[in-house]
């Protein structure tokens, strides 16, 4: 088997921001707070996190905020609760919330929440149970869990159970990893789990592993390394992780490196981008990799974050 | 590299072209990116290089832009200058359009009456504009969906919400996936709901756009999920017909678990639908929502023995034995004191599970090692079989009594699948196999 080429990925992601003039940069300039976080929780999870320029990250999200208190996902554009989780969790990276008006963020988050206990992702109304999770979790790292109803959070969060025990994006949707794992982590944050039939979820995600070792989505998908965090994550959450082949995921996330120029691709031999490079790295984090930072299965954080926020919110 | 403002210019000058294109055409349906070789040979089809355009003013038009029978084609060449143009010219639009917003907003309002609604008039079509060309290069830059949400919803007119719904259809027929034009395309029918008398109609053309672009893009999450969140506008009879037309198409793509998922949401809609209406004492849904059930399970038996080794069908079939456990046990609790209706009703549950164990039988036998499918079809039977066994108790009791031509459970999935360990623990747990 071969080993992580944790140096090359540390390349691979610090060139990624330089390169701007290329079709693919100018049309996902829109996330690229979401390209921030996915790309520093990578450094953090290699230990290299001081190899970027904090104030300078920094000065620059804080110029993503706007008036509503929500982030958007560059600057001068509009706010989005998929934006805003991912200013929060860099800040958190850099142990940095204090720059946040607090209240201001967690007031926008709050305002998104509808009366059936379902929540928006920004003021236009479209509702999937990722914003719940985004919702919940943000408010969490801020400690400003009481500012919403969490009873009917939870609420909806369970009305999206398919028979199958998987979850969907509303009531009566397909289940697929990605949703399920924020519908667990949701559930997991607000101590609510026991609303999860564990065998029967844990036997739908054990089945995603395929042949190869790797993780799919859904059923008769192929495999792809961001489903190796979607999956695992809610598997450790739901303590069913030892149904699966570890020895496989392991070779199967480690066969999509490009060990030559970095990063890290959906399938082995694909091209390689800064999404699956953080999937990849923290799938291998949660399998116990040697020499990797550890990470929440919930928070999407590095462990030592999470207890930073927790441990120093606690004095 | 187009730094310079001779690259701006012509960037711009492109953007125009397009602009005007779009303009002049509202009915475009398609558009495509075309590589420059392709470009020269889709225009000598059509015949424009004979009357060699080149000289044109604009600059050589007919190799960057096709346009002919409601379809656009774009050279893949010019696709950065033009959208780095288009998002410039976007975002300077919107930053005049937020000016005049908080000047309209404080005490100056009555000197801007006049020249603030004309310029408002000018300055919603050029974010009309321009957003419309950034979105077909740039999908989901959500600013400028936003952006036309705001001016459609200040209008308030239907015609509006419906070039919505065709920039929406037009955006997605290049980018199938694009979660930003589905969820406008909801955003747009929420709006209409409330005011529009063909809803229903609506509703079904919603559904067609759906399987036409599911055609093209396979096992596309985002387009079923849409078509999923359309079944609660539908009434009773909607959903069965649904589920009727819906079934040609599932049957030719079996590999496709969100087809299949579709018409459970369909199933479950039409069942919750008889339980609300249980009160009005209607007995006929019941009988007609077992059947609904009862020949979609005769269905998929046909489809698990046509198409061997498909995951999709198997996973269907969980769902369709679970509703089926479910009505029969459910009714049985109804007439527990009628003992004769309830010998009959335990006669349906074991005719049920002796039907699984035969098809147990005929699929777990592998008749060619050589061939995965078989391999496959083995594997998913037996699992189906232990799915059965934990989610119905009554099967428990049964199990005992398997008795298998190839073999007990146990060396079926030791045989097929050796490395999903949680079946052994399952299997452990329950120790008799
Ligand atoms: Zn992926």
């Amino acid at each position: 088997m071969g080993e992580l080429a944790v140096e090359k990925h540390v390349e691979y992601i610090l060139a990624v921001e330089k390169r701007k003039d290329s079709f693919e940069s100018v049309v996902m300039d829109h996330l690229r707070l979401n390209g921030a976080y996915w790309g520093l929780t990578t450094l953090d999870l290699l230990g290299k996190l001081d190899t970027v320029n904090a104030d300078e990250v920094i000065s620059w999200i804080m110029k993503c905020q706007h008036e509503s208190g929500g982030f958007a996902g560059n600057i001068g554009h509009d706010p989005h609760i998929l934006y805003t989780v991912s200013a929060v969790q860099v800040l958190a990276l850099f142990n940095k919330l204090d720059v946040l008006d607090i209240d201001k963020v967690a007031t926008y988050i709050t305002g998104l929440q509808n009366e059936d206990g379902s929540f928006s992702g920004d003021m236009w109304g479209e509702v999937d149970t990722r914003f719940s999770y985004i919702a919940i979790c943000c408010l969490s790292i801020l400690r400003r869990l009481d500012k919403i109803n969490v009873e009917k959070a939870v609420n909806y969060i369970v009305s999206c159970k398919n028979l199958d025990g998987g979850f969907g994006c509303t009531p009566g949707g397909e289940s697929h990893a990605g949703q399920i794992f924020c519908c667990v982590g949701a559930l997991a944050i607000t101590g609510s789990l026991h609303h999860v039939d564990k065998d029967l979820l844990g036997w739908w995600l054990c089945e995603r592993q395929v042949k190869s070792g790797g993780l799919n989505g859904r059923p008769e998908k192929l495999p792809d390394v961001c489903y190796s965090w979607w999956v695992l994550s809610s598997l450790i959450m739901i303590d069913r992780v030892h149904w699966i082949d570890k020895g496989k995921l392991f070779k199967f996330i480690l066969d999509c490196q490009d060990v030559e120029n970095g990063g890290i691709s959906d399938r082995p031999d694909d091209a390689v981008d800064v999404f699956h490079t953080y999937f990849g790295v923290a799938g291998l984090s949660l399998l116990e990799y040697p020499g990797l930072k550890a990470i929440d299965p919930a928070y999407a954080l590095p462990v030592d974050v999470v207890n930073r926020i927790f441990f120093s919110a606690d004095n | 590299m187009y730094g310079n403002s001779w690259d701006e210019d012509r960037a711009m000058d492109l953007l125009n072209q397009l602009e005007a294109i779009l303009e002049s055409d509202p009915l475009i349906d398609e558009v495509g990116f075309i590589h420059p070789s392709q470009f020269v040979t889709l225009c000598k089809e059509g015949g424009e290089s004979g009357d060699s355009s080149e000289d044109d003013v604009l600059g050589p038009r007919n190799t960057k832009f096709w346009n002919r029978d409601h379809k656009l084609g774009i050279s893949t060449e010019v696709l950065l200058p033009l959208c780095k143009a288009a998002k410039g010219a976007f975002m300077d639009a919107m930053k005049q359009y937020r000016t005049l917003n908080s000047l309209s907003n404080n005490k100056h309002e009555h000197e801007n009456i006049m020249y603030g609604s004309l310029s408002r008039q000018s300055f919603d079509s050029e974010i009309m504009k321009h957003s419309r060309a950034l979105l077909l290069l740039s999908c989901d830059f959500g600013t400028a969906w936003n952006s036309r949400k705001l001016v459609v919803s200040k209008k308030q007119q239907l015609a509006m919400l419906m070039d919505e719904l065709l920039l929406s259809a037009l955006v997605l027929s290049y980018s199938p996936k694009s979660e930003q034009a589905w969820s406008h395309r909801r955003w747009v029918i929420k709006m209409i709901a409330g005011k529009c008398s063909t809803m229903p109609e609506i509703i079904t053309k919603e559904s067609e756009l759906v399987e036409k672009i599911a055609e093209r893009s396979k096992m596309n999450y985002r387009a079923w999920n849409h078509r999923c969140w359309l079944v609660s506008y539908m009434t009773r009879e909607q959903m069965l017909h649904e589920l009727k037309k819906s079934r040609d198409w599932a049957g030719l793509h079996v590999a496709d678990n969100s087809c299949f998922h579709y018409r459970r949401r369909l199933m479950l809609g039409i069942l919750k639908n008889s339980c609300c209406k249980q009160e009005c004492d209607d007995s006929s849904y019941d009988v007609e929502n077992y059947q609904v059930v009862k020949e979609e399970l005769d269905w998929n038996e046909v489809l698990i023995k046509r198409y061997v080794g498909r995951e999709a069908l198997w996973l269907h079939r969980r769902f369709l034995s679970q509703c089926s456990i479910s009505h029969l046990t459910m009714n049985m609790h109804g007439i527990s004191s009628q003992s004769e209706q309830k010998t009959s009703m335990d006669n349906e549950i074991s005719i049920f599970m002796h039907n699984e164990l035969c098809l147990l039988n005929s699929c777990s036998t592998i008749q060619d090692m050589e061939f995965e499918d078989f391999q496959a079809q083995a594997m998913y039977s037996a699992i189906y079989y232990l799915w059965l066994i934990k989610l119905i108790p009554q099967f428990r009791e049964s199990e005992v009594q398997v008795k298998l031509k190839a073999g007990n459970l146990k060396t079926i999935l030791h045989k097929t699948c050796p490395e999903r360990s949680f079946l052994w623990d399952f299997l452990d747990l329950n120790g008799s196999l």
